[in-house]
C-alpha cells in the first residue's frame, strides 16, 4: 500500500521535475557568451543586407551571439506587442516609427538612443518619425516614396503623356476607360493602398500643413474641408469606374492588384518603390514597361506636384528591458549603418535614410532625385498617427472607397475619434 | 499541535487495530478493507487527472477569470498602467455598432450553418450508404475540404471569387450572366454571403463524418425488422434512421453553434472583417481591438461578452435536450 503511494508520488514528482525544466540552456550564459535577439521582416536582398550586418557585428565582438529572428510582415505588429506586454521584449526590433512605435515609447519598452547614435549620419526628414520629445528612439535605415507607376506602352499606344495636372490625369482616365482598360488597380482589403488617394488628395488640395495642423490639434482638423474634398474626389473616380470590380476584397499581398497591371488590364497604380523590387521577383519582363510619375497637382489646390507621400522602413530601436544595452545600440548602429545601406540600395533598389549613399540602379536614381526635390514628405497617415486612429481612417477610407459613407461622415467619425486620442 | 497530532496517531493505531481484527476474523472476505483501498483510488485516478487538471484550470479556468478581470480596465496591453473603470468597457460595448453588426454576422453564420452544414452533412453521409460504385472515392473527395488548411482554403477562395480572374466570375461569363459578375468579396453586400458558402464547404464534410459513423452505429436488425413489415425506404430513414440520429444531430447542432460564434479564421484570411466591417465577427472585432488598436481592456470585454453568449446558448440546448430525454 505504502509502496504504491510513494511509486505515484515519485512518478507525479518525477512528472513535475521534468515539466518544469527549462527548456533549453538559456542564453548561454554558462561560457560567458552573451546573446542578443533581433526581430526583423526584411526578405530576399534586404534580408541578407541584415544578415550581413549582424555578421559584421558578431566578428567585431568577441562572445556575442545575434539570434536573429524574422517574422512575417502582417503578423509582426501583433508578436511585438504581445512580447512588449509579456516583458521578454527582443533586445532590437523593426518598426515603420510613427504612432505605433510611440506606443511603445509612452509605454515605457523603448531606449532613448539619442547619444548613441550618430544624428548627423541620416537624413533629417527620416529621422523624424522616430523622434519623440527631441529624443531618438531609432535609427532608420531606408526610405520609401509613393509616386504612381504606369504601363509605358499603353500609354504610348493611345497617345497619353505623364499628367502635370489632375485634369490631364482624368482625361487618361477616360481614355483607358474607352478603351476597357481599369485606369486605376487597387487592392483595398488591405486598406492603405486606398489611403494613398487620400493622403495625396488631401494634401494637394489642403497643403503641406494640413496633415501637421489636424495631428498637432492646431488650426484645420481632420474634417476641414480639404479632407470632405478628398473624399468627394475618391468617389468621383470610384463612380467614373476607374478602378476594378471589388477592389475593396482585393488582397493585396496575395497579389491581386498587381496582375491586373502585369496583364496589362490594368494601366496605372499607385505604389509605394517598393513595386519596382516585387516587379522584378514576380514578373521581371515588365520592369522595362513600368514608369512612374509624380501625383499631379489640383487646380485652385495649395498642394505641389513636389509634395510626396512617404515613409521610414526600416527604423531599428532598442528596448528598456534589454540586458545589454550598450551592446544592442551598437548592434543598431552596425544595422543602420552606411554599409548596410549601400548593400540595400545597390541589390534591392532601397532609397537610403543615411547620409552619403551612391545609387548605381538607373530607376533607384531617379526616385531619389524625386526624394531629394521633394519639397515635403508627408509620412503615411496610417504610421503617422497612434494605432486607434489610424484603423478609423483606415476603415472610413476604406468606406468612401465603397461609397458607404459620405466625405463628410467620414471626415466627421475620423476628427471625432482624433478629439479623443490625440487631446487626451 | 502536540495533543492533536498524538489524537491522530491514536486514531489511526485504532484504525490499525480494527483492520487487523476484521482481517483476523475473515481471512477470505475483504469487506471492510475497501475503505482505506478507495481512497486509494481517488489518489489514483486524481493522479491520471492532474495533468489535465492542471492544464485546464491554467489555460481555461484561470484565463477566463483573467480575461473578466482585464475587461475590468482600460489597458493598452504592453503598458504598466491599468486604470481601474468598472463595466464601463461593457457599457461603451452595448453601444458600438461595429459590436452589434459583428454579432448580426455571427448570428449568420450560425444560422447558415445549421441550415446548411448539417443537412448538407446528412445527405453525404447517406450517399455513401447508397449502393452506387466507387464510393469509397468519392468519401474521400467529399472529405477532402476538411482536410485542407483554413489559411490555403481561404486564399483558394479569394482567387475563385476575385472580380476579373475569378472562376466564379468567368462560369456567369460563359451562361451569359454578365450582369451577375461582380468582385464578391470587394463588395458590402455579397462578401459576408461569400465567406460563409466557403465555411460550409469546409465543414460540411465534419458533420458528414459525424453523420457516418453513427450510421454505421445502427442495428442491422432494426432495418431487417422494418423490411419485413414491409416498410418504405423513406418510412426506414424517418422511423429508424433519424430518431436514432437525434443525438448526434445535438451534438453537431452544439459544435456547429459554438464554432459559429467564436469562428475566425477564414474572415480573417479572407476579408479581415472588411469592406466597411461588414463581414466584421465577434472574435475578428475583438482581435482588432486588442492587438490593433492596443485596447486590451476593450478586447477582453468582447471575448468575454462572446463566452457568455457561447455558455448561454449551449445551457439552453443542453436544457431542452435533457428534457427531450425525459420526455422519451
Amino acid at each position: 500500500m505504502l509502496n504504491k503511494k510513494l511509486w505515484w508520488i515519485t512518478l507525479i514528482a518525477l512528472i513535475f521535475i521534468v515539466g518544469c525544466q527549462p527548456t533549453s540552456g538559456g542564453s548561454g550564459e554558462e561560457d560567458g557568451s552573451k546573446t542578443l535577439t533581433l526581430w526583423h521582416i526584411e526578405t530576399g536582398p534586404s534580408e541578407k543586407a541584415l544578415l550581413d550586418a549582424v555578421k559584421r557585428f558578431e566578428d567585431s565582438h568577441e562572445g556575442v551571439n545575434v539570434e536573429v529572428v524574422r517574422q512575417e510582415n502582417d503578423p509582426y505588429k501583433t508578436k511585438l506587442s504581445v512580447a512588449m506586454g509579456g516583458g521578454t521584449p527582443p533586445d532590437v526590433f523593426h518598426s515603420w516609427g510613427g504612432g505605433w512605435l510611440e506606443k511603445f515609447v509612452d509605454a515605457g519598452q523603448v531606449k532613448d538612443i539619442s547619444s548613441d547614435i550618430d544624428t548627423s549620419a541620416y537624413l533629417p526628414s527620416a529621422l523624424t518619425p522616430a523622434t519623440f520629445d527631441g529624443k531618438n528612439y531609432g535609427a532608420p535605415l531606408a526610405m520609401d516614396i509613393v509616386p504612381v507607376w504606369y504601363n509605358k506602352d499603353m500609354f504610348e499606344k493611345y497617345g497619353l503623356e505623364e499628367p502635370k495636372t489632375y485634369e490631364e490625369l482624368l482625361n487618361i482616365v477616360k481614355t483607358l476607360k474607352e478603351n476597357d482598360i481599369i485606369p486605376f488597380s487597387i487592392a483595398n482589403k488591405s486598406k492603405w493602398p486606398g489611403s494613398f488617394y487620400y493622403m495625396y488628395f488631401a494634401e494637394r488640395i489642403g497643403g503641406p500643413e494640413l496633415f501637421s495642423e489636424a495631428f498637432n490639434r492646431e488650426g484645420r482638423g481632420f474634417d476641414a474641408e480639404a479632407y470632405v474634398k478628398a473624399g468627394e474626389k475618391i468617389q468621383e473616380l470610384v463612380k467614373m469606374g476607374a478602378f476594378p470590380d471589388g477592389f475593396n476584397g482585393m488582397n493585396f499581398d496575395t497579389g491581386q492588384s498587381r496582375q491586373l497591371i502585369y496583364a496589362e488590364k490594368a494601366g496605372m497604380i499607385i505604389q509605394g518603390n517598393w513595386m519596382l523590387g516585387t516587379t522584378r521577383a514576380d514578373m521581371p519582363a515588365f520592369e522595362e514597361k513600368l514608369g512612374f510619375f509624380l501625383f499631379p497637382s489640383i487646380e485652385g489646390g495649395k498642394g505641389s506636384r513636389q509634395d510626396i507621400v512617404g515613409g521610414v522602413s526600416p527604423v531599428f530601436s532598442v528596448a528598456e528591458k534589454t540586458e545589454y544595452p550598450d551592446l544592442a545600440a551598437e548592434l543598431v548602429n552596425e544595422l543602420a549603418s552606411k554599409k548596410t545601406a549601400q548593400q540595400l540600395a545597390n541589390e534591392d533598389g532601397a532609397i537610403s535614410a543615411v547620409k552619403g549613399v551612391e545609387y548605381k540602379d538607373q530607376y533607384v536614381k531617379k526616385i531619389n532625385e524625386v526624394l531629394q526635390e521633394a519639397e515635403y514628405l508627408q509620412t503615411f497617415y496610417d504610421q503617422t498617427l497612434p494605432p486607434e486612429l489610424a484603423e478609423v481612417h483606415l476603415d472610413t477610407t476604406q468606406a468612401l472607397f465603397g461609397l458607404s459613407m459620405t466625405p463628410e461622415e467620414a471626415a466627421k467619425k475620423t476628427e471625432e475619434k482624433a478629439k479623443e486620442v490625440l487631446e487626451k | 499541535m502536540a495533543g492533536h497530532a498524538k489524537q491522530l496517531t491514536y486514531e489511526d493505531n485504532r484504525h490499525q487495530e480494527s483492520e487487523k481484527v476484521y482481517q483476523s476474523l475473515e481471512p477470505g472476505r475483504k469487506v471492510k478493507p475497501k475503505k482505506p483501498k478507495r481512497n486509494g483510488d481517488v489518489m489514483v485516478i486524481f493522479a491520471f487527472m492532474a495533468p489535465a487538471l492542471l492544464i485546464y484550470g491554467l489555460y481555461v479556468v484561470y484565463s477566463i477569470g483573467m480575461t473578466f478581470y482585464y475587461s475590468l480596465y482600460e489597458w493598452s496591453g504592453i503598458s504598466n498602467t491599468m486604470v481601474f473603470q468598472g463595466l464601463q468597457n461593457y457599457v461603451t460595448l452595448m453601444q458600438d455598432g461595429i459590436f452589434w453588426t459583428s454579432l448580426q454576422n455571427n448570428l449568420l453564420l450560425v444560422a447558415a450553418s445549421l441550415l446548411t452544414q448539417l443537412p448538407l452533412g446528412l445527405i453525404m453521409a447517406l450517399l455513401l450508404f447508397s449502393p452506387v460504385k466507387g464510393m469509397r472515392f468519392f468519401r474521400s473527395i467529399y472529405f477532402m475540404p476538411f482536410l485542407m488548411s483554413t489559411v490555403a482554403i481561404g486564399i483558394l477562395f479569394i482567387y475563385i471569387y476575385d472580380g476579373n480572374f475569378g472562376i466564379i466570375n468567368q462560369i456567369l461569363g460563359q451562361l451569359g450572366l454578365e450582369s451577375w459578375q461582380r468582385g464578391w468579396l470587394g463588395n458590402e453586400e455579397t462578401a459576408i454571403w461569400a465567406v460563409i458558402a466557403t465555411v460550409c464547404w469546409q465543414f460540411a464534410p465534419f458533420y458528414m463524418i459525424l453523420f457516418r459513423a453513427a450510421i454505421v452505429g445502427i442495428p442491422e436488425d432494426l432495418y431487417e425488422a422494418a423490411e419485413i413489415d414491409g416498410a418504405s425506404p423513406r418510412k426506414k430513414f424517418l422511423h429508424i434512421t433519424l430518431p436514432l440520429l437525434i443525438p448526434t444531430i445535438v451534438t453537431s447542432a452544439i459544435l456547429s453553434i459554438i464554432g459559429s460564434l467564436k469562428y475566425f479564421d477564414l474572415i480573417f484570411v479572407m476579408t479581415d472583417g472588411g469592406p466597411n466591417n461588414s463581414t466584421e465577427l465577434m472574435a475578428t472585432y475583438m482581435y482588432e481591438q486588442t492587438f490593433t488598436n492596443f485596447n486590451m481592456g476593450y478586447g477582453s470585454s468582447i471575448s468575454f461578452t462572446m463566452f457568455l453568449i457561447a455558455l448561454i446558448i449551449t445551457v439552453f440546448i443542453l436544457f431542452f435536450d435533457q428534457k427531450r430525454k425525459g420526455e422519451s
